[in-house]
């Protein structure tokens, strides 16, 4: 069983702060198939939040696929994303590797960086295309 | 599903002085909203009117479909607990359960018993004697176990330390989360709505500015930073709601319906308590429009 | 909301009885001793053909706690009103308790007819059972003083305190209701009893029912028969009391002695038919002593014509009076509560 948590300076919808946590979880391998996650009720009794922000994030897990509802049980993971999945993405993480020796070759330090990265993310949020 | 609460034109003088005036308001089912505003600015009138306490000068209301307070069945659907959550000081704990016992007919005696235990409460505590914390919980325990639709708490937590506020907090969204009740509450501080709150009222001097789903909210509404414009000069399709100047800065807080446009400026999303508080100046300063057009250009 | 009555009233319930059966044991105890004493005075001084001084002792000695127990009935619907009446929603509204007891599944008009009824009805009750232990008790001392509508006594006997407990209590209501705050509200509920009390017998009681006014001629039957003849506004005016009115009746007002033209009578002008005392000054109010004294200043009145009129309510209005003023006040207490269903209703 995993705990979440949520970081209200963030800016990061709460629904989208549980669906990334479940997936790092997920990635960390602290989650695999078959894997319950916690109820609704002991989400909102952990860090006091609406029940429908649960509700809402567990129905997006299902919408990717990752995980489904027992009625009446639970939520249950569906799908492993291994540590495989990190290097199934190898050349995209290598394509990174070199935008970000083009973007200090350009002088920008970690600060710009990280700027530049959460604009254009936010640009694009999880779920477009 | 019946809205939570439809207002029209809703309206509430005491002598001459406005309380609450042209209230129109929609609240959709299984919602938790989150009612915000200045003190003084009518969240009490709204909330007292919406459970039968006081009765609109003008306009209409219905909360679940049916006038507030109307009869013994609108008043079970309807949990309420006052500002500074009110309890007899000369009852016990334990009398106050037998009170909503003896009052409600849909009592969950379990329910309630069982929260006074996870509480720590003694019950044979008398309730003047209970902390702040502890009378607000036990307030709520009340309303909550008589099994309402709808719970309507007035600054619940305002007068509680951080840790009685998380608790309650914690005891109000257990309970959605077991019955599904809808829950209005009022609070001056958007800290303490901002996790539990799905949909968004903001209520400034008498009047509803702002009204509707938080996420929505959130996604409709952005800063923009720009060299010094004029307003006029943004693209169709974004209403400022704020424009703040310097000799040569422009930041526009702006509502959207759709993608803001990329253009010269830096577009940033709002937190909760910026988009409340924008809300909350602008109604304080409502002549606020254009800005002087080309004095220090 | 029969246990919510019960539960909030529990503590001021139980204090009542103790302090009413303490009140009961009191009146039972002495009243049986004083009934006693009364019976054998009388068997005692009967044969003797003297029983005047004997009853008048008996009378005397019972001077202080007749007062004392007719100011306790009078008093306690004040009390009840005070204490009962006025925090019964003004404490409320003054702790916020109202927005924890209105909002449970039961309407505010039955919340309040429960408590209306259940705390209206113990404090009529209580005034009932004082007023009743009362009755009895001074029955022989009543007898006795001949003036049941003497203003203390009539508000605290029969069935005029139950008008009054409902009353006040309906009043410490409404102005709990109103004010949203007890002491106030306990403030006002007092200053309108008091005033109420003062009113009533002064100015609006006497003239409840049609009263009766017999003129009586002055001589010498009629000022033997009275008990004192004195002069006023010095000696402008000239009074004679103790006429001869039927037993039992209510003087409301004995105006001056007039002449056969309805004019005042100046005592100084006729101090021929006053004899001086044996000091040698003039008579001065109530001075003039003795029957025979006052049969002689009525022969010597007579050829003058004068006459005095006497308005008074006779002896058999006592109970339509005591029916009418409890009619009165219960329907006041009716009025009063129908104003705090209106105002709790519409707030």
């Amino acid at each position: 069983m995993i705990e979440f948590h949520l970081d209200a300076r963030s800016g990061v919808a709460p629904y989208l702060q549980i669906v990334w946590q479940v997936r790092q979880a997920l990635l960390l391998g602290l989650l695999a198939e078959g894997d319950q996650l916690p109820t609704v009720k002991e989400v909102v009794t952990k860090v006091v939040i609406n029940p429908n922000t649960v509700s809402k994030a567990y129905r997006e897990l299902e919408h990717q696929g990752l995980a489904a509802a027992k009625p009446g049980v639970g939520t249950f993971i569906t799908q492993s994303l291994g540590q495989a999945s990190l290097a199934d993405h190898a050349p995209l993480q290598e394509e990174l590797r070199a935008w970000m020796r083009k973007a200090r070759a350009a002088g920008l330090t970690g600060p710009g960086i990280e700027a530049m990265f959460q604009s254009t993310f936010r640009e694009n949020p999880e779920g477009e295309k | 599903m019946t809205a939570i609460l439809q207002a029209r034109s809703l309206g509430k003088t005491y002598g001459r002085r406005d309380a609450l005036t042209e209230c129109t308001l929609e609240i959709p089912p299984g919602h938790v909203v989150g009612l915000v505003g200045p003190n003084g600015a009518g969240k009490t009138t709204l909330l007292k009117i919406a459970c039968g306490m006081l009765a609109p000068t003008t306009g209409h209301i219905e909360v679940l479909g049916n006038q507030p307070g109307a009869d013994p069945a609108q008043l079970a659907r309807v949990g309420y607990v006052a500002q500074d959550t009110p309890t007899y000081s000369n009852l016990t704990v334990a009398d106050h359960l037998t009170l909503g016992a003896k009052l409600n007919p849909g009592w969950d005696a379990l329910l309630a018993h069982a929260r006074i235990d996870q509480l720590g409460l003694d019950p044979k505590q008398k309730a003047g004697k209970l902390s702040g914390g502890q009378r607000a919980q036990l307030a709520l325990t009340v309303a909550v176990a008589k099994r309402p639709e709808l719970l309507i708490l007035d600054e619940p937590v305002a007068s509680l330390d951080p840790l009685a506020r998380r608790d309650f907090l914690r005891h109000l969204m257990e309970s959605v989360a077991e019955n599904s009740t809808s829950v209005i509450l009022s609070s001056h501080l958007v800290s303490d709505l901002e996790r539990v709150c799905d949909y968004l009222v903001v209520l400034v001097s008498s009047r509803v500015q702002l009204a509707g789903e938080t996420e929505d909210l959130l996604a409709q509404h952005h800063r923009l930073v720009c060299a010094r414009r004029d307003q006029a000069d943004l693209p169709d399709g974004l209403e400022v709601i704020l424009a703040d100047h310097t000799d040569r800065q422009s930041t526009f807080i702006v509502r959207s319906q759709t993608q803001i446009p990329a253009g010269d400026w830096v577009a940033d999303q709002l937190d909760l308590e910026d988009l409340v508080l924008t809300y909350m100046e602008r109604a304080a300063a409502p002549t606020q429009s254009q800005p002087p057009r080309g004095a220090s250009r | 909301m029969i246990w919510l009555t019960w539960r909030q009233f529990r503590v001021q319930t139980l204090s009542t009885a103790a302090l009413l059966a303490a009140a009961a044991t009191y009146f039972l105890i002495t009243g049986v001793h004083l009934h006693h004493t009364y019976t054998a005075d009388l068997v005692a001084c009967t044969p003797l053909g003297s029983c005047d001084s004997t009853l008048n002792d008996f009378q005397h000695s019972y001077d202080m706690a007749f007062h004392l127990n007719e100011l306790l009935v009078v008093a306690a619907p004040a009390l009840m009103g005070m204490f009962w009446g006025a925090p019964l929603i003004g404490r409320e509204l003054e702790t916020g308790t109202d927005q924890l007891a209105w909002n449970q599944s039961v309407t505010r008009t039955r919340w309040l007819s429960f408590k209306l009824a259940g705390i209206g009805l113990c404090s009529i009750a209580v005034a009932g059972i004082l007023s009743y232990l009362l009755t009895w008790w001074a029955g022989p001392l009543d007898h006795l003083n001949g003036n049941r509508f003497a203003a203390m006594t009539f508000a605290s006997r029969d069935i005029v305190p139950i008008g009054y407990a409902a009353f006040t209590f309906a009043l410490g209501t409404t102005a709990g209701l109103l004010l949203r705050r007890t002491i106030p509200a306990m403030a006002v509920t007092l200053a309108v009893f008091v005033g109420i009390q003062i009113l009533m017998p002064t100015t609006i009681r006497p003239h409840l029912l049609a009263s009766t006014t017999h003129t009586f001629a002055i001589n010498q039957a009629t000022t033997s028969q009275a008990n004192g003849i004195y002069g006023n506004n010095g000696g402008a005016e000239l009074f004679i009391s103790g006429l001869n009115v039927p037993p039992g009746a209510w003087v409301i007002s004995a105006p001056p002695v007039e002449d056969s033209s309805d004019h005042v009578v100046a005592m100084s002008e006729h101090l021929n038919c006053f004899p001086p005392p044996p000091n040698g000054t003039r008579p001065e109010p109530g001075t003039t002593k003795g029957p025979g004294n006052f049969a002689q200043i009525g022969t010597c009145l007579a050829p003058l014509h004068l006459h005095e009129s006497v308005t008074y309510q006779p002896a058999t209005h006592y109970w339509p009076l005591q029916w009418f003023e409890t009619a009165i006040f219960l329907a006041l207490a009716g009025a009063l509560s129908a104003s705090c269903f209106w105002w709790i209703r519409r707030r």
